[in-house]
């Protein structure tokens, strides 16, 4: 029984986007990817319910601590409240527990014994044992266990000494780790305090001169060039909804009208599956509630190191009532893949309705409603542009993609469906949203002609299925000011032609260039 | 890491949304389970060198989009491909009717003899069993295909899955079946065959066992 993750004290802090970008672009406040986090394990005493919470959050992609809090605390208190509450001998970092020498039920214990071995403590290979101090000394915690209870032989001399041997060890290496730790967070502090003067003296010129003179000022020099260093994110929301526009006028109300269709619906087809699996209606039925089980599948699977989108995190009921009532609204697009990274990131900037709006309006420009419709000879009509413009800027890795036969389509996809906030960190993502809200369509491709630029040299080196791999996964580094220099340096300007002409032009000539050129195996 | 290989073949990862494709990728190639995946969009991309009876194997993977609008753009894909997994989850009925229909695709796309495994992945979740292993068997027989059941988490069968594919379509190179020379096989003479020029058809007497099915 996977008890409900305690979130909801996060939702009111988490509800800013930069929180939540900043802990995207460092990670060690979310340690992820199995590594043991930096902090210790809960202690036993520890009251389970805050050590329950503790274990989601620090835990969210590491499947261990989440393992350890919710299969052990969750369950194990329930059971056996009193003798864990007690346990005496365990010691954890830090302070050795005092001993309660309370007489205790032999079975009790030997159960309490039984199930911390079998679940916690596995005794590995003696090569392995140094790896596991290193890196998983919440693993290990068993070990220092100083006596053994009552109806199992005593340790040994030798054993106890090895134990305390191993158990200082372990913490003198988490003492190195967390000094190290410190360091590393004190530079980002200092770093990250300079940002924050920028974006605080740019909020303050957002807030008191632009937006209220917002048409006016939108296209003048001076504004365009705040807007490309990056929108503060107390404005991010503000403006992309200004800059998207309500050309469909949607109104908060209409909103919530498609919700609840949406809900409707929800619930007669969770009525109907549970019944069984009687032949349905014609195939619209059938797909349509595909899409909404897949809408489901998806949103777990959104942003899924941010664990704030999944289920029991503070926003995925929003996800979800934004897809679904996207799909009532737009049943002729419906729920395609790519969507729910779209509506996570307008989530995190603005209200429920207002992300709604701009989702659909979004969505709603000619670039995106050819993705998102899957209409392929209109996406080989972009990529076709697109690759005038990469002739044009990178020739030479041009031919080096021409000569593996490796079209745009292989990672352009991706970029564009996702409006590149599932390939980039995402606090870039939102600053290559940013300057899409200012330029349009044509930014997408000079971003992702920006990306090739950065990584030119490298690409360069490669063969097919290695840039097909990077580029399909880009390094995680990635940093604002070296991207941002690279799409800067690209020349949107065919022989005098700008993106709009150039697309335009490959739209009359409808009938070259609709084969798609699949590759074969390149080496 | 710079392994020198005797065959190139292009693979490809099909199957509905949710099966579990990319995490049967990814737990081939880092013999890991990724527990806070993504869904692909368009295609992702795996390759791994393998030794399959002694001849050193690149499979070259595409990993494809699994929700049904995405077919359009994925089967541009299927050309060239002299291997595939075509992935159903055990938990899932849908999943496992749908199997008809990427079949008819991958048959009709790929090259004419593209060697096809049907995984039944998630076997781990024996509990939530829609579709029985008997079943998925007689399926597979009945269209030629072999058959594994699989589970990215434990990695179960995972390994498996992807040599059994090459080793059949290597077994059909040795056969005189499938010529490497011609253009769609999705089969290239990697660099070390290259460099020592010799013929991979050398029909070798054994007739190495079958696998899977």
């Amino acid at each position: 029984p996977a008890a409900p993750l305690g979130f909801t004290d996060e939702k009111k802090n988490s509800r800013n986007t930069y929180e939540v970008s900043r802990r995207r672009s460092a990670p060690e406040h979310l340690p992820h990817g199995g590594t043991a986090p930096t902090e210790p394990a809960p202690p036993p005493q520890e009251p389970a319910e805050r050590a329950r919470h503790r274990g989601g959050i620090a835990g969210a992609g590491s499947s261990f601590a989440e393992f350890f809090t919710r299969n052990f605390f969750t369950k194990r208190t329930k059971e056996l409240k009193p003798a864990v509450q007690s346990a005496p001998g365990w010691k954890l970092f830090g302070k050795v527990p005092p001993r309660e020498n309370l007489p205790k039920d032999s079975k009790i214990i030997q159960q309490e014994y039984e199930a911390r071995t079998g679940r916690m403590y596995k005794p590995p290979p003696p090569s392995s044992r140094r790896k596991n101090i290193e890196f998983e000394p919440l693993s290990t915690t068993a070990l220092i266990l100083e006596d053994r209870p009552a109806n199992l032989p005593a340790k040994s001399v030798e054993e106890a000494l090895r134990h305390r041997q191993e158990y200082d060890e372990m913490v003198a290496e988490a003492k190195k780790r967390e000094i190290k730790e410190a360091h590393k967070r004190k530079k980002i502090m200092r770093e990250r305090f300079k940002q924050e003067e920028n974006i605080a003296s740019a909020m303050v010129i957002w807030v008191n001169e632009i937006l209220p003179n917002w048409e006016g000022m939108r296209a003048t020099r001076r504004v365009r060039e705040l807007w490309w260093q990056g929108l503060p994110p107390s404005v991010r929301g503000k403006v992309w909804s200004l800059a998207v526009g309500n050309e469909l006028n949607i109104t908060p109300e209409l909103y919530e009208i498609f919700l609840s269709r949406a809900k409707e619906r929800w619930k007669s087809f969770s009525e109907t599956s549970s019944e069984n699996d009687i032949e349905d209606a014609g195939a619209s039925v059938a797909d349509r509630e595909a899409s909404l089980e897949l809408i489901k599948l998806d949103i777990s699977r959104t942003f899924p190191s941010l664990y704030i989108f999944q289920k029991g995190g503070p926003y995925h009921d929003l996800l979800h009532s934004v897809l679904g009532a996207y799909t009532c609204y737009r049943p002729d697009v419906g729920y395609v893949q790519g969507m729910s990274f779209i509506a996570a990131v307008l989530i995190l900037n603005l209200e429920e309705a207002d992300a709604f709006i701009a989702f659909a309006n979004l969505l709603n420009k000619p670039c995106q409603l050819a993705f998102f419709r899957v209409d392929h000879s209109m996406m080989l009509k972009y990529f076709a542009a697109f690759e005038v413009f990469f002739e044009e800027n990178l020739p030479k890795l041009f031919l080096h993609f021409k000569s593996y036969s490796l079209t745009p389509d292989i990672y352009l996809i991706d970029w564009i469906f996702t409006l590149y906030s599932k390939s980039l960190p995402l606090d870039l993502a939102c600053r290559v949203w940013d300057v899409f809200c200012r330029d349009g369509e044509e930014f997408l491709f000079r971003t992702g002609l920006g990306i090739l630029r950065l990584y030119e040299d490298i690409l360069l080196q490669m063969d097919f299925i290695h840039i097909a791999q990077f580029l399909t996964k880009l390094p995680e580094d990635i940093t604002s000011e070296k991207l941002f220099s690279c799409i800067a340096a690209i020349q949107m300007q065919n022989s005098n032609k700008k993106w709009a002409q150039v697309f335009a032009s490959l739209m009359k000539d409808n009938k070259e260039g609709d084969k798609n050129h699949s590759p074969a195996p390149k080496s | 890491f710079f392994q020198s290989s005797d065959f190139l073949f292009k693979f490809l990862v099909i199957g509905n949304a949710g099966t579990g494709k990319s995490c049967l990728l990814h737990q081939f190639i880092e013999k890991k389970f990724k527990d806070d995946s993504n869904h692909t969009i368009g295609v992702e991309f795996g390759s791994k060198i393998i030794n399959v009876g002694g001849k050193y194997v690149k499979l070259q993977i595409w990993d494809t989009a699994g929700q049904e609008r995405f077919r359009s753009v994925t089967r541009s894909y299927y050309r060239g491909a002299a291997g595939a997994l075509l992935v159903y989850d055990i938990t899932s009925r849908e999943t496992y009717n749908a199997l008809t229909n990427w079949l008819t695709d991958a048959r009709m796309l790929a090259s004419q003899n593209i060697v096809i495994i049907l995984c039944g992945n998630k076997k781990d979740l024996d509990a939530d069993r829609e579709v029985t292993f008997l079943e998925a068997s007689r399926f597979a027989q009945e269209n030629e295909l072999m058959f594994l059941e699989t589970s990215a988490l434990t990695g179960e069968n995972v390994e498996e899955a992807f040599v059994q594919c090459a080793r059949k379509i290597l077994n059909k190179i040795e056969s005189g079946e499938l010529d490497p020379e011609r253009m769609g096989s999705g089969i290239q003479y990697g660099d070390a065959a290259l460099r020592q020029l010799r013929s991979p058809r050398r029909a070798q007497a054994q007739s190495a066992q079958e696998c899977g099915c």
